[in-house]
């Protein structure tokens, strides 16, 4: 009955291709949803990939060894006596179109290469020079898109082009909602039909909300109701105001905003940072965590723990710092996702934290380390390494006293941490030593200010001085 | 003594524990289970399949009642209680046997006796040749729950009896007074009313089956009344004494002589002596506390079924038996859907129903339209003789989202999966009006519902 095509993949935010490690199953081995098929390589790490449909393994595409862009059919799981003739011969060219094409962003029904992009929405987001193709393409190409709703097609190039991407920040949204398996699964392939619940397209008619532009949760990226009902509030263009419990809102930029956003590119490019710095003392956090990891029975906390839940607080206190520039909108998260810097031996990964500011300083502590524990064997769940809102590295253990780390986009700011330091300090008693360390935040101009960013971190400084703060 | 190494324990046997038993054996774990009684639990041995064999005993003993509405003239049948209990003892012994033979053929290991948690991965078991010690890197509890009574009340299983001794006594009284109207309460009124015992069933609830929606109690009030169930409702019963015929049920004014009392208000969890505390499994108001993943606050120990809460259900011990053994198995189950749980109770009429009631639905502040279609307008259920109920469709006005559904009448319990289905696919009504209903069968009352609910019933 059912054949299922399996496609590389989009396993992170900047995967554009991935490659196959090892097949798990081999031809004509009986699948069932949810198997683990075969190990992927991506830019970041080494992600199990899982079927999304049951039947008999008919046909292996790509060997392993072998790389393939994202949306590439790379097998075929059918019932035996299913005809998949058809679908085998057509690889080559499908394979090829979507190689090269902006278009493959586009959850579903490639559309012809678009025409170049207009100037202004280059520049406004020329740290991601393929979101805005796919902007285009769907701001270029309404009539011919009858499902595409006047409201939605009148937003604009900038808005498309934040919910065109699978990974951006909405694409991702309603995975972690779900908190489901299914991340990194397009909705539908990039030639196959929507896959959609009648209730989720009864209510996304009703909403004004584009299919194409959802990413399913449901069994093999189907879209159910709660996927719309997601995307609900970000898709409406009224949804510019926030929304009670939202995830996030889109603030339309003012006229100085967006000729901040234009400019600042054209003297830094991609991203036009600046950079806060500011020396913390440490004293109390360092007693206080002494005592917390002499508790019998209680997770053994880090430094980085708490910088972790201060960012977190900081954040909620500061969305304007949780926050990504979107086209013509910033985009401010209401949740605080941070990511944290692992250094592995070959590179660099940034696995997410979710929640953190729903996480106590425990949860915090056990989470980060199994996070990183598993980026370091490469064990990380794709749902794992993106979605992140903000993100902290720390150089603490190579005894690094300062330094600037560049920002992870579409993320608006970056925390980089220097080691707690034992050094001399003046105060009123006269001369003492002291733990101090650096901070030093990168922010992304587009989005934010300097005054922004320095009032961000005088919290963070608060919360670590006075660091009973972090525990309640 | 000695210590067995598996995979996983399942301690309980019934139909969450087997069938998590048997998924984590599919997938390739060693299984042990533990029993204390026969394989099947409750629900094979002493609920589900012996109360169905019983009501159909019911139905038959009924129709033939009826047989000369048909024009067959029956004379002098005589229908043996104590006979239709054996046959339900004959029903409950084959289907137990049955899961040991699936225990047999997934090479489930069981061992008779009963399971205590010594530690967070040991199980000790208690059996007659001694004590047995599992160890196993995950544990499954299923120990399901068992009858409760009112304070004060003390269940003898002679005068004052639960379902266990229901099931199992061969003599029906003369008459008895059921407490409690939910789904156990109307089943057994029905079977002992259609063996001629003179039924009163009491509800301290304003209304029979209080849990469904509204207009089943009322239809289900009015069958009973019709034959010959005295049905008191919003009564509380404030003591249950020896004396009359057998008992006195004193409903605080009213005495109430009967030769039998059977408590059906509600069952508990069975959760002392299993070394809960031991292994630091953490309860809510007398059930287990679970994850979405079935598991416990002990990391490695599951818990399923009724113990793990409402809806105390047979088929939703099983759905989570099967998250509990995927889980475990390193899968990501998708966890049970709570709100698509159908409900089946077997009395006759049958009611079946899934989703909220009309009421819940507008108290939840949706605007609902609701369709209704009675089966004396079904052509299939009047050449079966069987026009008693209706099927209730409650349904998102803007969306046609399928709120909740609500049957009663023949064969509810086999209808009701179409919605299930339904919305579990997130179908609108539309899909389900788009959907061919053969003709005749009772499910396109289903489908007439469904198009009242659009205002485009045809046959009624």
């Amino acid at each position: 009955m059912a054949v299922t095509k399996v496609v590389m993949p989009k396993l992170s935010d900047a995967m554009e291709s991935g490659k196959i490690i090892k097949w798990l199953k081999k031809e004509g081995d009986r699948i069932q949803g949810g198997d683990i098929l075969a190990e992927v390589e991506t830019d970041k790490a080494d992600v199990e990939m899982e079927a999304f449909g049951a039947g008999v393994l008919r046909k292996i595409l790509v060997p392993a060894g072998s790389s393939a862009p994202i949306g590439t059919l790379i097998g075929v799981i059918a019932e035996p006596g299913e005809d998949i003739t058809a679908l085998v011969t057509s690889v080559p060219a499908g394979a090829g179109g979507a190689a090269g094409s902006g278009a493959q962003k586009t959850p579903l029904r490639p559309e012809p290469a678009a025409p170049p992009a207009p100037a202004g929405t280059a520049s406004a987001v020329p740290s991601a020079p393929r979101q805005a193709v796919t902007a285009a393409a769907a701001s270029q190409a309404p009539a011919s898109r009858p499902a595409l709703v006047g409201a939605q097609a009148s937003v604009g190039a900038g808005i498309g082009s934040g919910q065109g991407t699978p990974g951006a920040g909405v694409a991702s949204a309603p995975t972690t909602v779900a908190g489901s398996a299914s991340a990194g699964a397009p909705s539908a392939p990039s030639s196959g039909r929507l896959k959609a619940s009648p209730l989720a397209k009864k209510i996304a008619a009703q909403t004004g909300v584009d299919l194409r532009l959802i990413q399913g949760s449901g069994p093999g990226g189907r879209i159910i109701r709660r996927d719309v009902e997601g995307a609900g509030a970000s898709a409406a263009p009224a949804a510019a105001t926030a929304v009670a419990g939202a995830e996030f809102e889109d603030v339309p930029l003012s006229q100085m905003r967006a000729v901040i956003a234009r400019r600042m590119p054209l003297s830094k490019a991609p991203v036009p940072h600046f950079y806060v710095s500011s020396e913390v003392a440490m004293d109390r956090a360092w007693e206080l965590r002494e005592q917390l990891n002499a508790l019998e029975g209680q997770p053994k906390i880090s430094v980085n723990d708490f910088v972790i839940r201060a960012c977190a607080l900081a954040l909620l206190k500061h969305p304007g710092v949780n926050a990504s520039l979107q086209g013509d909108a910033i985009r401010v998260y209401h949740r605080a996702h941070i990511g944290i810097a692992v250094a592995l031996d070959d590179g660099l990964i940034t696995p997410v934290l979710r929640d953190c500011h729903t996480k106590p300083l425990a949860q915090i502590a056990v989470e980060s380390r199994d996070l990183a524990e598993r980026a370091r064997n490469r064990k990380l769940r794709a749902p794992e390494l993106s979605g992140a809102t903000f993100s902290i590295s720390n150089l603490g253990m190579f005894d690094v006293a300062e330094f600037s780390a560049i920002i992870n986009p579409p993320e608006g700011a970056i925390l980089a941490v220097g080691s707690v330091r034992r050094v001399p300090v003046v105060d009123d008693a006269g001369l003492g030593v002291g733990r101090r360390m650096m901070l030093t935040i990168s922010c992304d101009h587009r989005v934010m200010d300097g005054a922004m960013g320095a009032r961000f971190l005088q919290d963070v400084k608060r919360l670590l001085e006075e660091p009973l703060r972090l525990l309640v | 003594m000695a210590t067995h190494k598996f995979d996983v324990v399942v301690v309980g046997t019934g139909p969450g524990g087997y069938v998590a038993a048997i998924r984590c054996a599919q997938l390739g774990l060693s299984v042990a289970t533990v029993e204390d009684d026969r394989p099947g639990g409750v629900c094979l041995n002493w609920g589900c399949i012996p109360t169905k064999a019983l009501l159909r005993n019911a139905e038959v003993v009924n129709l033939l009642s009826h047989a000369a509405d048909f024009g067959i003239r029956v004379s002098g049948f005589e229908a043996s209680y104590a006979e239709a209990v054996q046959r339900s003892r004959r029903v409950a012994d084959r289907m137990a046997k049955g899961v040991e033979f699936l225990f047999r053929k997934n090479k489930i290991t069981l061992f008779p006796g009963r399971g205590t948690l010594k530690a967070k991965n040991v199980v000790d078991v208690k059996g007659t040749g001694g004590v047995e010690t599992l160890e196993a890197r995950a544990v499954i509890l299923a120990t399901g729950s068992e009858p409760k009574s009112l304070p004060g009340v003390t269940i003898d299983e002679k005068a004052v009896i639960s379902s266990n001794g229901a099931v199992r006594g061969e003599a029906a009284p003369r008459s008895i007074a059921v407490i409690g109207a939910g789904a156990v309460g109307v089943e057994f009124a029905d079977v002992y009313a259609s063996y001629g015992v003179q039924v009163t069933l009491l509800e301290a609830l304003p209304r029979v089956v209080p849990v469904e929606d509204e207009d089943v109690s009322k239809e289900l009030a009015r069958t009973f009344a019709r034959r010959g169930i005295t049905v008191k409702t919003g009564v509380k019963v404030a003591a249950v004494k020896p004396g009359g015929p057998g008992v006195v049920v004193d409903l605080g004014g009213e005495q109430l002589e009967v030769e039998r009392v059977l408590m059906a208000v509600g069952r508990a969890a069975k959760v002392a002596g299993l070394g809960l505390e031991v292994a630091g499994v953490q309860l809510d108001r007398g059930f287990v506390k679970v994850s979405p993943q079935m598991e416990t606050s002990a990391k490695g120990i599951y818990a399923i079924g009724d113990m793990a809460g409402a809806p105390l259900l047979a088929h939703k011990a099983m759905a989570e038996g099967v998250v509990a053994a995927e889980a475990i198995a390193g899968k990501s189950p998708r966890p049970v859907d709570y709100a698509n749980v159908p409900s089946c109770t077997y009395c006759r009429p049958q009611i079946a129903s899934i989703g909220s009631t009309e009421a819940r639905a507008r108290e939840k502040g949706r605007e609902v339209s609701v369709g209704r279609f009675p089966f004396t307008a079904s052509g299939k259920a009047v050449a079966l003789g069987e026009t008693e109920g209706f099927v209730k469709v409650v349904a998102d006005k803007a969306t046609g989202e399928i709120l909740g559904v609500h049957i009663i009448g023949p064969e509810a319990t086999e209808i009701i999966h179409e919605f299930a289905l339904g919305r579990t696919l997130e179908a609108t009504l539309e899909e389900i009006v788009h959907t061919i209903h053969a003709h005749p069968t009772l499910s396109e009352a289903a489908l007439e519902a469904t198009l009242a609910a659009l205002g485009q019933a045809i046959h009624i």
